[in-house]
């Protein structure tokens, strides 16, 4: 394309955005609710992926024991544990131990603890750490099975409920993806159809001395594209601002949860962001010079 | 320049507008096309744009197969042809050098000689002072001659007008005429759809005339004829 056909294709396309200014606010105001709305299923989804994945990699069981046993049993069990096969450490947990970390855990919110006064309803544990994450399962089923546990929890029995939850996010947040993106559609195609009902006269003799099919579609292309990417821009900062704001929400109630940070991942959510915003602008321009320009 | 053999066209709704018209026409040649509204002037002239495609025959214009041309290529057979149509089609937002440049423009031509061949041509139409004029300034003549110039901007081999002295008074009729007179004689090929019964008994030029869909009459320095 030769440098002085794109400057034309550009004031082209500035001066119809002025001229629909109504429509063009309307259809930027779309692009950036709906991306806005993507880009919170995207990250949503991306963070459970990630929980799922650290849970995934975890290779500690915790090992509830039954209340009242025994010392010398306690040591049976343990001993019984290392017995198990890629066992990498063995630690005892009082309860009075665990009624500490669940304090500190609380934070602020301590005092839920005062409650119980001198009361510990926590029981004694082992924390048993695994050389590898794939040995966690038989590990966890061989020490459920001996006399004294009451229980033997590790992350990944989470995830399944995880995945069912996550699944959910991404159907319904991709149902609510495909109604928003063809509003957006919609609204995009009308705004470019009165973009070329416009300027109908001009692409008439446009045709008649011999412009190109795609001399005469690019500022309609670009007019979309301008359109999708400002309302990607506008949905990209929002995100952002709405992220950081989540962000500092979860770390202070849940400071264990593995976030995503925001560098480098909102960079990608971002550009991905402004991608879907040009590609629905180009493909609402599309439906409209199809329907209406029969170029 | 245009041979245009056994062509007919029969629109969708069954119209038929064309019935096995044959015509040849030769570079350099000035030509009346007359006939009734509806006789199949308008066709002709469509099918010379290939805004219309023949139903059946051979069309080629300006050294191109238009019947089996695609569609990438219509632009490029556009390009020889100048259209001029009875409503002139000036782009109101832009001035005369503009509308002119405009022709230019879109086929991407060089910009150093846009400003030349603007210049040249508006000198042509004699409007060269009126180039900063909006359409909206100028006669109906003086609007028509800038169509013309647009027409003629990028050098057409033929120069295609449909009843362009249709909404003009006879005198400013006279002055396009003697444009196109002028764009003929320096070689390019003109075929005009008219109405004007005095144009065409004065110009004694080659005269065809429709009639439902038939070439009927078609000579070589002819009058506009009776039956109209």
């Amino acid at each position: 394309m030769k440098l002085r056909t794109s400057e034309y294709f550009i004031q082209e396309t500035f001066r119809s955005l002025r001229r629909n200014n109504w429509m063009s606010f309307a259809s930027i105001g779309t692009v950036a609710v709906s991306l806005f709305v993507l880009g919170v299923f995207l990250l949503l989804v991306l963070n459970m992926n990630r929980l799922a994945s650290s849970l995934e990699s975890q290779v500690q069981i915790s090992v509830y024991l039954e209340d009242g046993l025994s010392e010398s049993a306690r040591k049976d069990i343990a001993s019984d544990i290392e017995a198990l096969q890629g066992i990498e450490e063995i630690r005892y947990v009082p309860k009075a131990e665990a009624k500490e970390r669940l304090a500190e855990r609380l934070g602020d919110q301590k005092y839920l603890l005062d409650a119980l006064g001198e009361k510990n309803p926590l029981p004694d544990s082992f924390e048993v750490v695994l050389k590898s994450p794939d040995l966690v399962e038989t590990a966890a089923t061989a020490i459920t099975r001996m006399d004294g546990v009451e229980q033997a929890k590790y992350g990944q029995d989470v995830i399944e409920h995880l995945f069912a939850i996550t699944r959910l996010i991404r159907i319904f947040g991709f149902a609510l993806m495909v109604l928003l993106a063809g509003a957006t559609l919609f609204i995009i195609s009308n705004t470019i159809r009165l973009t070329v009902f416009a300027r109908r006269k001009e692409v008439a003799i446009m045709k008649y001395v011999g412009a190109t099919d795609w001399f005469i579609r690019w500022p309609f292309l670009l007019e979309g594209m301008v359109l999708g990417f400002v309302g990607g821009v506008l949905a990209a900062i929002a995100l952002q601002s709405f992220y950081a704001a989540m962000a500092s929400k979860i770390y202070e109630t849940l400071a264990f949860f593995p976030l995503l940070p925001q560098v480098p991942y909102m960079y990608y959510v971002s550009i991905a962001i402004l991608l879907a915003g040009m590609g629905i602008g180009a493909l609402g321009s599309t439906i409209s010079l199809k329907r209406f320009l029969k170029v | 320049m245009i041979q245009m053999k056994d062509v007919s066209k029969i629109y969708e709704n069954g119209t038929m507008a064309l019935d096995h018209v044959s015509i040849d026409i030769e570079k350099g040649e000035f030509v009346f096309l007359v006939g009734a509204s509806g006789a199949g002037k308008s066709t002709f002239i469509k099918l010379l744009l290939r805004e219309e495609l023949p139903t059946e025959g051979e069309l080629r214009v300006a050294g191109r197969d238009v019947v089996s041309m695609p569609r990438s290529e219509v632009p490029y057979l556009r390009r020889g042809l100048g259209v001029i149509f009875q409503d002139y089609r000036l782009l109101p937002d832009k001035t005369v050098f503009e509308n002119v440049a405009f022709a230019m423009q879109v086929i991407e031509a060089p910009r150093r000689l846009m400003q030349r061949s603007v210049n040249a041509v508006l000198d042509v139409v004699g409007l060269r002072d009126k180039y900063k004029c909006f359409p909206r300034q100028l006669s109906g003549g003086e609007q028509q001659r800038v169509a013309i110039a647009r027409a003629i901007v990028n050098d057409p081999a033929i120069v295609i007008a449909d009843e362009p002295t249709g909404n003009l008074d006879p005198e400013t009729s006279w002055d396009i005429m003697d444009i196109f007179e002028r764009i003929n004689r320096a070689g390019t090929t003109i075929v005009m759809a008219t109405h004007d019964r005095n144009i065409v008994d004065a110009m004694k030029r080659r005269v065809i005339a429709i009639e439902d869909g038939h070439v009927v009459r078609d000579e070589a320095r002819g009058g506009y004829g009776y039956e109209a």
